[in-house]
């Protein structure tokens, strides 16, 4: 709760144009600004926030410090690529901008997006570090984007010299299919705030990411046992779905016995389908080197069978935003229940699909060397269909908890 | 007590700068002012500030101080600087601004600040009530 007047720093130079962070850097820090804002304002009221950008012709402050989220959203929307991104000048226009604050009561911070090459020296950086320690100015730091030699020690060197007894953070988002407000929302940049912003933290990273949670629903019995039981009850509903349609997809597979079927109905039927999908990725990553085909051949069956969670959930993240962002709750609901309970009938269906022998010859025969009347293979097969019984064993006993 | 200690002082941090707030419980008349320190980093150029709250290092120069003082090694021994009086005839509140120190390097360091003044002349309430009570 504490009061606190924020400037934020956003890159808007050539650079931003770039679609590694999805779907493209520019729009990912304006997701990323936006959900700053509502974190700063809810967990104080009286907590401002103004924009400038480092980019284009020279540095520009599109808002000075201001409680009214309509007018920051609004500036995010007018953002323009061009230029070159100037760091020193732009830390120093947001520190005159907090100087000016209407009310002298508020801390001082700065937000930074440094995702483009810093083209000041260590020393540089360090004086203007300085500077905003003497000041009491707090900064955080988001590298990103491009990654020159140098880049990340230069920003060290200038969270050094401004850190005040760690009021001031560091944090680097690597690309990949996380997206940068969901790497921010779990980094000190947001749980800083303190418990009022951390609960809108919360509720944001459990919406978009449908990720890790300690509780089941990320929300649960102890702030909201109504929400959680609700929770609870669309979950049995949309398993109870989720089996019927597998096992229509699973049986129209085996009875066609081509490699091509699976994969449709995976994208036709619900995308939270578990087995079709992991189906499909034992596939493409069996169409590898012959060399290692044989251990990446085992390696995908056994990762199929669910005992590493965490692939397959990914994989389920990655087909689930390609499809449909409507189900994209259904698919964290449906992945943190996986972290707690094996799904059983996911299991009798994988059996049934492993079972079939037929099936299974055929995808084996269409991949690329991989010979079916190999006997490793075969004893492969039959090792296998003889593991989903035991996990079946294993299972009930565990799911009576 | 370890009033006088040597061992004990303040520092600067970032820079040499120091920018110290003193608020009064009561208005205050000031006559002079000693700043003891050791002798390569104690300050030098002092200016004082009455009656400024929320300075900081970006607005120390936005006004021009109620007074000024170079310090001579004498008055970092203990030799009392004389204030300009009219001045601080009434002063709640008392921003010393620390500019810089005796050998210019990074870090200044003082040991002791006194002030030496009178209280501004404040209405008796125990009198007051006494007046009352014989009516």
């Amino acid at each position: 709760m504490v009061l606190e007047a924020t400037m934020i720093c956003i890159d808007n130079s050539e650079w931003m144009r770039n679609g590694d962070y999805s779907p493209s850097r520019l729009r990912a820090q304006a997701d990323a600004v936006s959900l700053i804002c509502g974190a700063k304002t809810q967990s104080n009221p009286e907590n401002t926030v103004g924009i400038l950008t480092m980019g284009g012709k020279g540095v520009r402050v599109l808002t000075t410090p201001t409680t009214d989220l309509g007018k920051i959203l609004a500036c995010m929307h007018e953002l323009d690529i061009g230029g070159e991104m100037n760091i020193a000048a732009g830390i120093q226009v947001a520190q005159l901008a907090l100087k000016h604050r209407q009310n002298k009561n508020q801390r001082q911070r700065i937000i930074v997006f440094a995702g483009s090459p810093v083209k000041y020296d260590r020393k540089v950086m360090e004086m203007i570090g300085k500077k905003l320690k003497k000041n009491s100015v707090a900064i955080d730091i988001v590298n990103f984007g491009e990654d020159d030699d140098g880049k990340p020690e230069k920003l060290e060197a200038l969270l050094a010299a401004v850190n005040n007894n760690d009021s001031s953070h560091l944090v680097h988002v690597p690309t990949g299919p996380n997206a940068l407000s969901d790497v921010l929302i779990s980094s000190p940049v947001f749980t800083a705030d303190g418990e009022g912003g951390s609960g809108f933290a919360a509720a944001a990273a459990a919406a978009a990411a449908g990720g890790v949670s300690d509780f089941d629903f990320g929300v649960d019995p102890n702030i909201d046992p109504e929400l959680a039981l609700a929770l609870r009850v669309s979950m049995e509903e949309e398993r109870a779905r989720q089996e019927a349609a597998a096992k229509r997809a699973a049986d129209e597979a085996s009875r066609q016995g081509k490699e091509e079927e699976p994969l449709s109905n995976s994208q036709d039927a619900t995308m939270t389908d578990n087995t079709n999908n992991t189906a499909a990725e034992t596939t493409e990553k069996t169409a590898d080197p012959m060399d290692e085909e044989k251990s990446l051949l085992e390696r995908a069956f056994a990762m199929s069978m669910g005992t590493s969670v965490s692939d397959t959930s990914m994989a389920d993240a990655d087909t689930s935003k390609a499809t449909d962002e409507d189900k994209e709750l259904a698919l964290a609901l449906q992945m943190s229940m996986q972290d707690d309970t094996k799904d059983p009938s996911n299991q009798s269906d994988m059996s049934k699909v492993l079972g079939d022998q037929s099936f299974v010859s055929s995808i084996l025969t269409s991949l690329p060397g991989v010979d079916p009347n190999d006997p490793s293979v075969k004893d492969l097969i039959a090792s296998l269909q003889g593991q989903p019984e035991k996990k079946k064993e294993d299972e009930p006993p565990k799911d009576d908890k | 007590g370890y009033r006088e200690d040597e061992g004990l002082y303040l520092e600067s941090d970032a820079d040499e700068q120091l920018l110290i707030y003193l608020p009064f419980t009561q208005v205050v008349k000031l006559h002079s002012i000693v700043v003891k320190g050791p002798e390569e980093e104690g300050p030098k150029t002092v200016k004082l500030f009455s009656n400024r709250e929320h300075m900081g290092f970006s607005n120390v120069n936005d006004f021009p101080p109620s007074d000024t003082a170079v310090l001579t090694p004498d008055n970092l021994k203990g030799k009392p600087v004389v204030l300009k009086f009219v001045k601080f005839q009434n002063v709640r509140s008392l921003t010393i601004f620390i500019e810089d120190n005796q050998s210019d390097s990074e870090v200044t360091k003082v040991n002791k600040i006194a002030l030496f003044g009178t209280t501004v002349e404040t209405t008796d309430m125990k009198g007051l009530k006494k007046i009352e009570d014989n009516h």
